[in-house]
């Protein structure tokens, strides 16, 4: 089984792991020196292939280059991000990466798993950062679409950022998409969270006790991006909580707050009853407008600022 | 095409006035300070330091503010100008697309000797030719990368002088301007009056500035490849990367040099430390051979900005 995950220069590989690297606590130390300058997207997928046409031509724009880890997905994700890239003239841009071992889901099953387990999130997300071959590193869900405000951004961070040890903090607006013309946004959620670091050392991702985390120096700067410039998309009728072992295991902690939101949220809008979420907006495209377009293009710029916990009055 | 009012007003060193409105450069002067970057500011590390203000929401709702102001049924066409404007291209990139209004970027190209000469005349004189230099080439570069993905223009200072017809003529095609196709006689007399070739009145040369040659060829090579630009079909995939490896190249450079010159910039924070407040004349002095503890940063120093950052994490 190892022998289909490939080594990277730099890496040794570790007799415990049959043979796979070990990554420790500076997974991206010993290789500064053979980093280009610029930005790389790990995009890790597990059956994105609804959502890979909104979150991937944004992204691939947007940085020098993407990786798109694919955990097993049964859906043709990888072939699909192949096609996309391909279909833009950045098939240069995108490298597809597979990922054979399951992932423990998050919740119980992570906090049974050992970090340096091929199984774990934590080993998961250093191994595929392992990849990388430019100086910063994001990381990117299949979800996660980039408005054109957000794009902008990015591709100017990209270039602004150098090798300066700066975290790039996102904040993402779950959208609930209905169907083609509609869809709900969250505008209650502050969902603030590091979504690119530099690889350098002092940077890894390690075991928190429902998921993994990024780890950094202390003392690292911070770039924060605006509100309205990032959607992490959520389709109704399909289960968004398969990566979590129940609901129960994001039902107590003050860490897993947002989860139950999100699954409050859902649980409404499957029975029809959105107005009684104060801070989610139903927005509804014109005819022949994808509502993806129209969030990016007309709701989200008339938005009024702040963004975050607008009443439904205020909204477009 | 209207400036908004009120303008800075006409000094000596432009006795015809400036063409900016003081709104935008005293918001630009504002939005500097708190991102500590200058006006000519050599850091590549800067555009990141602009940027994160360009990013708050404060800075951006005011600018789109003032930027909805300016236009109206009589201004459908407003001109922003300000050296300064460079740093924060994604600020009214922003604004611009919220407003629906379609931004293009023209940028001018002048010898950077001259620019340098000209600086060395008009301003502080606490700033060295060689940190103007870099400056001019840290701007010049990375405002290029900033707007390749926009709509821009390059126009040679020396074009306008020689014959302006030819470049605005070509900017009003480029960015599709009314107030160009259908400027009359009388504009256009205006703008003969404007721009007066006798005005051109530094002509400063690299013979009469001391610039390290490392820097130099930087410099002369980042001019070359932005002359192209200024060619009809000139923005070509070649020299973008050109610009890129010299972007690339001097940002070494800088780095390098600010690694020498640490010792240099330690003692200039030891020296603005506030004195400690003297030991109580009761209180026992160390022995005169303890060693003193000078402490040295350790890393920059944590900015408002990103102190203020809320930190938590749920999902």
């Amino acid at each position: 089984m190892s022998a289909e995950l490939r080594l990277e220069p730099g890496f040794t590989p570790d007799p415990d792991l049959n043979g796979l690297p070990s990554f420790g606590r500076h997974p991206f130390g010993d290789r500064r020196q053979s980093l280009r300058r610029g930005v790389t997207a790990v995009v890790r997928v597990k059956n994105e292939a609804r959502s890979l046409p909104y979150s991937l031509p944004p992204v691939l724009r947007a940085t020098d280059a993407v990786i798109l880890v694919d955990n097993q997905s049964t859906d043709g994700s990888a072939d699909l991000a192949r096609d996309l890239a391909g279909r833009m003239g950045l098939g240069g841009r995108l490298q597809v990466i597979d990922y054979p071992y399951p992932i423990s889901r998050c919740g119980p099953e992570h906090l049974g798993t050992a970090p340096d387990s091929v199984h774990s999130l934590v080993y998961f997300n250093n191994w595929a950062f392992s990849h990388v071959r430019t100086a910063y590193s994001l990381k990117w869900d299949g979800d996660m679409v980039l408005t054109t405000d957000g794009e902008a951004l990015v591709s100017a961070f990209c270039w602004q950022v150098g090798s300066q040890r700066v975290n790039l903090r996102l904040p993402r607006h779950p959208v609930y998409i209905e169907d083609d013309r509609v869809a709900y946004v969250d505008l209650g959620m502050d969902n603030t969270e590091h979504y690119g670091h530099p690889n350098q050392p002092g940077y890894s991702y390690v075991k928190a006790f429902e998921w993994e985390m990024l780890r950094f120096p202390h003392g690292s700067r911070n770039f924060t991006l605006p509100a309205g410039s990032c959607l992490e998309l959520k389709h109704l009728g399909t289960d968004e909580f398969a990566h979590w072992t129940t609901p129960d295991a994001f039902a107590t902690s003050p860490r897993t707050a947002r989860k139950r939101l999100e699954y409050a949220t859902v649980v409404a809008l499957t029975a029809g009853r959105w107005a009684d979420l104060p801070a989610v907006h139903r927005v509804e495209a014109p005819k022949g407008v994808h509502v993806l377009e129209h969030l990016d293009r007309v709701w989200f710029p008339k938005l009024p600022r702040p963004i975050l916990s607008r009443s439904l009055s205020e909204a477009p | 095409m209207s400036v908004p009012t009120p303008e800075v007003e006409p000094d000596t060193s432009n006795p015809r006035g400036f063409g900016e409105s003081q709104w935008l450069v005293d918001f630009h002067d504002r939005l500097l300070k708190r991102a500590n970057v200058r006006v000519a500011d050599a850091r590549p590390q800067a555009w990141l330091d602009t940027a994160r203000v360009c990013a708050q929401e404060r800075s951006r709702d005011e600018a789109l503010r003032w930027l909805e102001s300016t236009f109206d049924a009589e201004h459908p066409e407003v001109l922003l100008k300000d050296p300064r404007l460079a740093w924060f291209l994604p600020l009214w990139r922003a604004a611009a697309m919220r407003l629906d209004i379609a931004p293009g970027v023209v940028m001018t190209l002048r010898a950077p000797s001259e620019v340098v000469g000209s600086k060395e005349r008009y301003y502080s004189t606490h700033v060295s030719p060689v940190s103007r230099t870099a400056a001019w080439v840290n701007h010049m570069l990375h405002t290029e990368r900033a707007t390749r993905d926009m709509s821009r223009a390059m126009i040679r200072y020396t074009d306008l002088l020689d014959d302006w017809t030819r470049p605005i003529y070509r900017l009003g095609e480029t960015f599709g301007l009314t107030a160009v196709r259908s400027a009359t006689a009388r504009d256009l007399r205006r703008i003969h009056d404007l721009i007066d070739p006798d005005l051109h009145r530094v002509h400063t040369t690299w013979d009469d500035l001391e610039v390290p040659k490392s820097l130099r060829v930087i410099v002369d090579e980042t001019w070359r490849q932005l002359n192209h630009l200024a060619d009809p079909d000139g923005d070509s995939a070649g020299v973008r990367e050109a610009l890129d490896q010299l972007r690339s190249e001097y940002t070494q450079l800088y780095g390098d040099a600010e690694a020498i010159a640490e010792s240099s910039a330690l003692a200039a924070r030891r020296k603005k430390q506030p004195t400690p407040p003297q030991p109580d004349r009761t209180e026992q002095a160390p022995p005169p051979s303890a060693p003193v503890a000078v402490p040295e940063p350790a890393g920059p120093r944590p900015s408002r900005n990103w102190l203020g950052l809320r930190g938590h994490r749920a999902r």
